[in-house]
């Protein structure tokens, strides 16, 4: 903590030197406002500082080659949504009202984003982030934009995998209480049904839940040959992951799509070990764009980039090249049009928008070996 | 305290959404005024009836359920769910009064808890109804038949929580100088006392608690058509927590404590925006100062600067 | 095989329940010498769980002495508490008290977030992981650890309270404080130690229970909730009834976890508690109030 404070300050007094030094007047130009809205205190808090580093850094990448429209550099105004709708409606409010910014990067939580939506709505452009219910960009409003995978997208994905590959003929879940997890595990009922995988049992738990040895071991007692763990939060996954095997479950885990990073697989100890996931994300993927990023995270943060943060930094960057592709960070049906009609490189390879406003992303499999993710096989 | 000045009061809080200018402000604004409705109505049984409860924020969830479940699915006219949601936590306030009343101290406190915590599960789990942790969004803002006003501006709804506020204040004074406010007073201070002058304790307090309940669930329909959006978190002890400290901070016990309370409380949290990260740890810090020092809520200031000038004019 | 899941929910909720215990018997000690519904106690098992932590990664010694180093550590805070927190407020209305504590409970939490970091915490127990078999149960040897280090303590803390001499003016303090001073003791002193009590048992509770699941600064308020109930539901100012109230309610809720609803497991807790209170509204274990 400390230590990033020092990193921080010096890193402000070079920048400040570095500014006194430069002869030319870029800096009278005013910045691009971009809104980071993101659970930073309550149970998502640490998710939600992984999803603002990874937005920063990717800010300070685009600032350091000058900025966009022609020498405009990216500031991220931050709002703590709590993790709470009700947060994130005030936060929204604040920023567009408030503090006047050009445009919003928000919805980590499903909850968050189908709330935020509306107060957005047609009157500035919002880019929703790791967010997976189908409904967000269902209604496709004008200036709405959704990055990750529908959880529909995903587990159409990693259902295939685990029918083919895991050999496993019955599934338990153990899913969090929310739109998130109600959805995956009747998307996975459907999908792992039509591969004649039995699905053995659900237990729902809660966002605040910190013991989970109730719930496993009435799964364990089911006897099935996997467990399917659905958690976002970080914390509760690495619990869960740990009471697995604290209550001997000697079977497979299968991680819920899109949560793997470093801090978990560090938190979770042996328990992840050769664990599958799905992610957008693969931190040994060559693509250069996301090797600046890292090398720009690592040096500002001391935690590992992770999924969350690279989701956070491609909101940035697609924001960024649009608006100064459509010449302007304020005339919102300009950077829609654009963002919806070309393919873009992002950190993530290339992705593109359908007319809602959805992403289509690449989905990695993942694994984890040796404490590290690997990509496994890509997806679709 | 503020009785021949009430007009300029009124009009002084009338036309704040000028003074204030700006759209995100006059949202605050809002807060202030749902805010100091339900913290009025906790100190109807925290300064009142002398009783702790760490239920009311599951009123508060029931109001603005009721309200937004009524007006998207049975087609109820936005401007009466106000009235369905008061009618709908009265009933589940006199139930579980009728229930928790028979206890008092931390016991009873404790039995609220344990009921607002029942009520919050159910809320989230019943996802038929209440659709769970998703909650409910897309509520229909408040309208009024023949008019074309859009209630989801703040400057708008302002108007319409602000005069719901002083009505509420109004009846409560009225309350409190009528023969029933004086029995919750002599149930306060001493209620076997009470109890031997003829009053009925029980039926006083329960009373009491169903006017709280009542009104928590005004507050609750309010909020709820204001920012449009709901979910369970409206039942959780964090909001039992905030309006404690509206009520305490202020004044219990008085009708403008727990109205200046909910504007400290929105003012500060926002103001202390400067700070930073370190926003709560200041205002944890703020309030337990207050506290420490001033015991008796900010109206103790009041009284004793009225007092010294009374001995000051008396010298 | 439904005995063995059966003994195995049995076996787990006594384990949590041992948790609850040693949060709840510094509440209820409080409350019972202090008269003071203490909101900020749960703050002080997040403050144990977290010293260790950094006692076993700062300072590189092992669990068991980190686990004692913190329980001390937050012994020591206890008596500040309570010097700064609360006795200004003696005289004062119990409401202002128990702002006082939901004050310290806010700035504790908060402070903790902003100097410990949002990422959570780990605290490594060479105990956590290995799972013992015994019969057709399984439970980790830290359970275990929880288990038989509560039931030491607690008989320590019982026999402190009857057979010492500051056990029993703690005692006395409790039934008369008045009364107490008048007979020549201190009781501010007594005030303090409790505290001490209180706290230390706390921290002790967040660093047995630490390893089993992961550490962030908001457990406490998930913390003081069940010392809470287990509290009301044993009794008021009863050791007893925190013992069996918090092995009772552990049970409880790990069968109505594991055969009604894993959700409703909370709320079924507080459901029997209201029964409880409705039934013998003093609590279960409570001597009767007259004696006072």
């Amino acid at each position: 903590m400390l230590n990033r404070r020092i990193t921080v300050a010096a890193l402000a007094a070079a920048t400040a030197i570095g500014l006194a030094l430069s002869p030319a007047a870029a800096q009278q130009k005013p910045p691009v406002k971009i809104a980071a809205i993101a659970p930073l205190s309550g149970a998502g808090a640490f998710d939600g500082q992984l999803a603002v580093e990874g937005m920063k850094a990717m800010a300070e990448v685009i600032n350091q080659r000058g900025g966009i429209l022609g020498g405009r550099k990216i500031e991220l105004v931050t709002y703590d949504d709590k993790g709470t709708p009700e947060e994130g409606v005030s936060a929204a409010k604040r920023a567009m009202e408030q503090d006047n910014v050009d445009m919003i990067v928000g919805g980590w939580f499903s909850a968050v984003a189908l709330a935020q939506k509306e107060v957005t709505r047609d009157k500035i452009i919002n880019v929703m982030t790791s967010s997976q219910h189908p409904n967000v960009t269902e209604q496709g409003h004008k200036y709405l934009f959704r990055l990750n995978a529908t959880s529909t997208m995903m587990s159409d994905t990693y259902s295939k995998f685990i029918c083919d590959k895991m050999k496993v003929k019955s599934v338990a879940f153990i899913t969090i209480n929310d739109d998130y997890g109600r959805l995956e595990v009747e998307n996975y009922k459907k999908l792992l049904a039509s591969c004649n995988i039995e699905v053995k049992g659900n237990e729902f738990y809660n966002r605040d839940d910190t013991d989970f040895t109730t719930a496993l071991t009435k799964l364990k007692a089911l006897n099935p040959d996997a467990i399917y763990v659905s958690a976002i939060n970080t914390s509760q996954g690495a619990t869960i992951y740990r009471q697995i095997r604290q209550t001997a479950f000697k079977g497979t885990i299968i991680a819920s799509a899109g949560n793997m990073n470093p801090k978990l697989i560090e938190l979770s100890g042996p328990a992840l070990e050769g664990v599958y996931c799905v992610s957008l994300f693969a931190p040994d993927s060559q693509n250069s764009s996301l090797k600046q990023w890292m090398t720009q995270y690592k040096k500002d943060f001391k935690n590992e980039p992770s999924f969350i943060g690279s989701l956070g930094a491609q909101a940035v960057q697609v924001l960024a090249e649009a608006a100064d592709k459509a010449g302007s960070s304020r005339d919102y049906d300009k950077i829609a049009q654009t963002l919806k009609s070309r393919k873009w490189d992002t950190l993530l390879g290339q992705i593109s928008f359908t007319d809602k406003g959805q992403a289509m992303q690449n989905i990695y499999l993942v694994q984890v070996k040796n404490k590290q993710i690997v990509s496994v096989a890509s997806g679709s | 305290m503020i009785k021949g000045r009430l007009p300029l009061v009124v009009a002084v809080l009338g036309i704040l959404p000028f003074v204030v200018g700006n759209a995100y402000l006059q949202h605050m604004l809002v807060l202030w005024a749902i805010y100091a409705l339900l913290a009025l109505s906790l100190n109807m049984i925290v300064g009142y009836l002398g009783e702790l409860t760490f239920g009311h924020a599951a009123f508060f969830g029931i109001g603005a359920y009721t309200s937004a479940i009524l007006s998207m699915n049975y087609g109820l006219p936005v401007w009466l769910g106000p009235f369905a949601a008061a009618i709908v936590a009265a009933f589940f306030g006199a139930v579980i009064g009728y229930v928790a009343l028979r206890i008092v101290g931390p016991q009873f406190a404790i039995l609220t808890l344990g009921f607002g915590s029942i009520l919050y599960t159910i809320t989230n789990y019943w996802v038929d109804l209440t659709r769970g942790p998703m909650g409910i969004s897309n509520i229909p803002p408040f309208s009024l038949p023949g008019l074309d006003i859009d209630f989801t501006r703040a400057d708008r709804m302002y108007y319409v929580a602000l005069v719901v506020l002083l009505l509420v204040a109004y009846g409560c004074r009225a309350l409190m100088t009528s023969r029933t406010g004086r029995a919750f007073i002599a149930v306060r201070e001493n209620a076997p006392l009470a109890a031997s002058t003829g009053i009925d304790v029980f039926h006083t307090k329960l009373l009491g608690f169903t006017i709280a309940t009542a009104l928590a669930g005004v507050g609750g329909a309010l909020y709820g058509h204001y920012l449009r959006v709901i979910t369970p978190d409206l039942m959780s002890l964090q909001y039992v927590a905030a309006l404690i400290i509206m009520v305490i901070v202020g004044g219990k016990g008085t009708i403008i404590g727990p109205i200046i309370g909910a504007g400290i409380y929105v003012a500060l949290l926002e103001a202390l925006r400067v700070v930073g990260s370190l926003r709560l740890v200041v205002f944890a810090a703020l309030l337990t100062l207050c506290v420490i020092f001033l015991p008796g809520g900010l109206v103790s200031l009041w009284r004793r600067y009225a007092g010294r000038q009374a001995a000051g004019g008396a010298s | 095989m439904d005995f063995i899941v059966l003994g195995q929910q049995i076996i787990n909720g006594l384990v949590n329940g041992m948790g609850y215990v040693l949060i709840a018997t510094g509440l209820t000690l409080v409350f019972g010498v202090l008269r003071i519904v203490n909101f900020a106690h749960g703050e002080f098992y997040m403050l144990g769980a977290f010293l260790t932590y950094y006692a076993l990664t700062l300072f590189g010694v092992d669990y068991v002495a980190a686990a004692l180093l913190a329980t001390i550590a937050v012994a020591g805070l206890g008596i500040g508490a309570n010097r700064f927190f609360f006795r200004p407020l003696r005289k004062e209305h119990e409401f202002t008290i128990l702002l006082s504590s939901l004050g310290l409970s806010l700035l504790i939490a908060n402070g903790a977030e902003e100097l410990f970091g949002a990422d959570p915490k780990y605290v490594m127990s060479p105990y956590a992981d290995e799972a013992s078999e015994i019969g057709p149960f399984v439970v980790t040897e830290q359970r275990l650890i929880v288990f038989a280090a509560a039931a030491v303590v607690m008989a320590g803390v019982y026999w402190f309270i009857r057979y010492t001499r500051m056990g029993k003016m703690m005692q006395a303090t409790a039934q008369n404080p008045e009364g107490a001073a008048l007979t020549g003791i201190n009781t501010d002193f007594v005030h303090g130690y409790t505290f001490a009590l209180a706290c230390g048992l706390a921290a002790l509770a967040g660093a047995l229970v630490a390893p089993t699941a992961m550490l962030f600064p908001t457990v406490g308020s998930w913390a003081v909730l069940k010392g809470f109930i287990v509290v009301v539901m044993g009794g008021l100012g009863s050791v007893t009834g925190a013992l069996l109230g918090g092995l009772l309610l552990g049970v409880v809720e790990s069968l109505g976890g594991g055969y009604i609803s894993l959700g409703f497991k909370d709320a079924i807790g507080y459901a029997i508690i209201i029964a409880v209170l409705l039934w013998r509204p003093q609590g279960l274990f409570s001597v009767s109030r007259s004696t006072r």
